[in-house]
């Protein structure tokens, strides 16, 4: 028995001996460096991780809820006047934290995974040709630009880490605390990577050629929306901040601006010849071609103006933009819709629609009635097709129906004409008598003098006690799919591709980089031409006016052609930031809005422009050109200075 | 055996016992800093909006550490402040608000003039702080009824101070109506109030003049009513100055 004992023992301990000797093999269950980084395979895995994390404001963004949420119900459009949404009430700046997005951890766990493959990939180069390597660490340098890209634009200087920071036990972390470095540093630092990916990547990608993962082209164009957002901050910027170093953490020299615009100019001109606007079905006489040809433009897979799109893919990266955006009366089984109703403001700036004197929308006939249509869509007659590519109109059609845009019925006496239904400029709600409305939309029928049936409001609102309609009387256009079936309007059951960046941004960058280089003095090396040129060519495409002399293409003529061609693309959140007139635009503004109403007695439509029935005033508070820096990052790093003001 | 198993059944239990007894043992703040912010011109407070659009009251905590993160506290809409809720140490304060600023440093940092005061709070702390507020909103007589029952009023805006980095020019003359007499930019009736931009020098042009607003939208309704009036230059964080409030009974 005691033999046995000594048996069990020996062999208990003859295992432990040997047993020991197998820990020096690496665990079978996570995955190494070598398994990562040996094959193409590996690669692509690493960075189709990069690109996920890539931070671009796409379908899955809002101020609110931030990157890759799905439920987007404060749509971005609805914080820049574009818009109104019955979600938002206001001006508002990102919300991060909590379940919103951790932008400071996330944006820094991107960077890491930059460095970590810029720092191990030469280590493993010997696999790969050497034209390989060079994309991919260009790769890695573009994914790391767009991430200080997307910090330096919120928070001004932000720590620089270009290297894997390691802690190593039992050390004190201060040199983990990385300070913020000077905005103009990180702007550089945006520059000095794209550089880098500008002269390693190839001109065409050779993973994937359709425009969803970097080539020169699209670092370069990159480069040109950062350069001109750095260069209207150093021009326009009144905020600044300093460590006790004397770094400005936030705001940039003026003298800078030049050298920025500069660049921003010279990355949009490597794109000349490369790219092209898109006009597949465009015609120059035919309006409706170049109406189908604007809508066609944000689908069409082979457009050559599609620089750079993230693709979703059901069910693993899904969207659900037209779910929470088509018209009430195409509703999907979700039940949202409408969350996205441009403003009056919006509208307005397009041609081809009757202005009064002040710019606003003629509703009014000279003896101050209001002027009669028998269609809603007639006062839209000759509107720009840019603009029924971009906003639904009251009356027209989408996915083969009339969209019906309908706030009430006026049963008063037509009799030598109606007169407005409030006072100019009155912000108070509309009077009871004589107008049939609608709360929601499920309608009573009003019986019209002719005996025929109408409901008082259109099929996609507006309902007075429930804002799931068209709240300002117009829908959005773009985007939608016209031929997803509404049963499929679904959330998170979307792949519609998302174009970050398209050939006409980078004109227009260029011709903006143009005019503010114009207004410095600094003509020496571009074209003066160019925004004339630009904007024209722009407007051509779009069935706009065209501008007649050079002198007319300014600063704000080009501006204002960005808002319209870029508008609900999430651009124009970011445009006015930079240019610093967010707080003028949003000064205890109320936005206005067009009201279509019914004349049972004339039998014809009139229009009535108000502010907003809500009256939700948008004020923007100018401590948000910079964000608040979370607090959480500021107490695990204690050497973060907050932004001014907060 | 049985002894050494009660000892350490014993042992155990004041273990168990003391172990969750730590509480926290520091005393919760209980000193006072109190105080107010200044017109050094006219000896009134500064009137200013309650929320973060404000005066607030900067601490830092120099006993903690040279480079401390700093603490902040909101000011009271009628320029005055008082936290009772502030650690004994020693701080060094200052006011942030629609006045020069009390730091100022030059276009590369450096801090050329200083005037925050360094407190060793014990109990309590008394601070005053003379600013240079950027614009001085004063009523000329009281606001008057019209015959629609809509309110006209009439003030007067001039500089608060002869710096001359702040003689911007106005960007903005407001009369807020609100049912509290919290009345301010981020407060109002926007069916009444009357909100006025100025490009240009034509806001700096009203200074020193007697301006008269009237409230739009028709009549009031039939209720207490504050009216204030706000004006602000485009410097730094763009916050406004403003009168103090004045109520109206119909």
């Amino acid at each position: 028995m005691k033999k046995f004992k000594y048996i069990i023992l020996f062999v208990c301990l003859a295992a432990g001996i040997t047993a020991c000797r197998k820990l020096n093999i690496p665990p079978k269950n996570i995955i190494q460096d070598p398994d990562v980084f040996g094959s193409t395979g590996g690669v692509q895995a690493y960075m189709a991780r990069l690109y996920s994390e890539l931070p671009i404001e796409d379908f899955r963004y809002s101020p609110d809820m931030g990157l890759n949420f799905f439920w987007i119900i404060k749509p971005t459009p609805a914080t820049t006047g574009e818009a109104l949404s019955r979600d938002q009430g206001g001006s508002s700046s990102e919300n991060f934290g909590d379940w919103h997005w951790d932008v400071w951890g996330g944006n820094y766990t991107t960077i890491h995974d930059c460095d970590y493959f810029i720092q191990t990939l030469p280590a493993y180069a010997k696999n790969y040709t050497q034209a390989q390597v060079n994309a991919w660490l260009g790769e890695a340098y573009f994914v790391r630009a767009m991430t200080y890209f997307a910090l330096v634009k919120r928070f001004g200087g932000v720590p620089i880490v270009n290297k894997v920071l390691n802690y190593t036990p039992g050390s004190d972390v201060t040199d983990l605390k990385v300070p913020r470095a000077s905005e103009k540093a990180v702007w550089d630092q945006v520059a000095s990577d794209l550089d880098f990916a500008i002269n390693n990547l190839p001109e065409v990608n050779a993973d994937y050629g359709d425009g969803s993962r970097a080539n020169k082209y699209v670092a370069a164009a990159f480069k040109s929306r950062a350069m001109l957002y750095a260069g209207s901050v150093a021009k326009y910027n009144k905020i600044t901040l300093f460590d006790n170093d004397h770094n400005q953490l936030c705001g940039m020299p003026e003298s800078e601006a030049a050298g920025y615009f500069q660049k921003a100019y010279d990355a949009a001109k490597m794109l000349d010849g490369k790219y092209s606007l898109y006009l597949s079905a465009w015609s120059p006489t035919d309006k409706n071609a170049q109406y189908q040809n604007f809508v066609n433009l944000f689908s069409d897979p082979a457009s050559k103006e599609n620089i750079f799109v993230r693709e979703y893919q059901y069910p693993n990266s899904v969207h659900g933009y037209d779910a929470y955006n088509v018209p009430r009366q195409l509703m999907g089984p979700n039940g949202y819709s409408s969350e996205v109703n441009p403003t009056l403001d919006f509208v307005e700036k397009f041609d081809g629609l009757p202005k009064n004197p002040d710019g606003t929308l003629k509703t009014l006939d000279a003896s101050g009635h209001y002027q009669l249509f028998s269609n809603t869509m007639d006062i839209f007659a000759n509107a720009e097709p840019r603009l029924r590519a971009t906003v639904i109109l009251p009356g027209d059609v989408f996915k083969g129906q009339n969209i019906e845009i309908r706030r009430g019925i006026y049963t008063g006496s037509a009799a030598g004409g109606i007169s407005p239904l409030l006072p100019a400029g009155s912000k108070s709600q509309y009077p009871t008598a004589n107008l049939v409305v609608s709360s929601t939309a499920g309608q009573t029928a009003y019986k019209l003098p002719n005996g025929d049936l109408m409901n008082p409001a259109g099929l996609s609102g507006v309902f007075t006690g429930d804002q799931t309609c068209a709240i300002s009387g117009f829908s959005v256009r773009k985007w939608l799919n016209p031929n997803l079936a509404t049963s499929q309007v679904l959330e998170n059951n979307e792949t519609q591709t998302w174009i970050e960046m398209r050939y006409a941004e980078v004109l227009l960058n260029r011709a903006e980089a143009a005019a503010e280089l114009m207004s410095l003095g600094q003509t020496g090396s571009i074209n003066t031409a160019d925004p004339f040129t630009i904007v024209n060519q722009i407007r051509s495409r779009a069935g706009a006016d065209l501008l007649t002399g050079a002198g007319d293409a300014t600063i704000d003529v080009v501006r204002n052609e960005r808002r319209k061609e870029l508008a609900f693309e999430n651009k124009t959140y970011w445009d006015l930031r930079r240019w610093r007139i967010f707080d003028k635009e949003q000064n205890g503004t109320i936005y206005r809005i067009l009201m279509p109403f019914y004349s049972a007695d004339a039998g014809k439509y009139f229009f009535d422009q108000r502010t907003d029935e809500r009256n939700d005033v948008y004020t923007y508070d100018t401590r948000w050109y910079y964000e608040q820096i979370p607090g959480g990052a500021i107490s695990k790093s204690s050497n973060l200075i907050q932004n001014p003001g907060y | 055996m049985k002894k050494i198993f009660y000892y350490a059944a014993l042992l155990m239990a004041v273990g168990v016992g003391s172990s969750c007894n730590k509480t926290d043992n520091y005393a919760a703040p209980s000193s006072t800093i109190t105080g107010s912010t200044v017109d050094e011109g006219t000896g009134q407070t500064v009137q200013t909006e309650i929320g973060g659009g404000g005066t607030r009251v900067k601490l830092l905590e120099t006993s903690y550490s040279a480079n401390p993160v700093p603490i902040y506290f909101q000011s009271k809409q009628d320029g005055t402040f008082n936290n009772t809720k502030v650690f004994p140490a020693t701080y060094k304060v200052s006011v942030e608000g629609p006045f020069v600023p009390l730091v100022q440093t030059d276009n590369t940092g450096t801090v050329v003039s200083d005037s925050s005061q360094t407190i060793v709070l014990k109990d309590q702390a008394t601070l005053k702080f003379k600013v240079q507020p950027f614009l001085r909103v004063e009523w000329v007589g009281k606001p008057v009824v019209n015959a629609d029952k809509s309110v006209t009023v009439q003030v007067k805006v001039t500089r608060g101070t002869s710096n001359p980095a702040y003689q911007l020019d106005v960007t903005n003359i407001n009369l807020y109506v609100s049912n509290t007499q919290y009345d301010g930019q981020n407060n109002y009736d926007p069916r009444y109030s009357t909100l006025t931009s100025y490009s240009g020098s034509n806001g700096t042009a009203l200074l020193g003049q007697t301006i008269t607003i009237t409230t739009t939208g028709g009549a009031l309704p039939l209720q207490d009513v504050y009216f204030r009036v706000g004006a602000r230059i485009n410097a730094g964080l763009n916050q406004y100055n403003y009168s103090t409030p004045v109520s109206v009974t119909f």
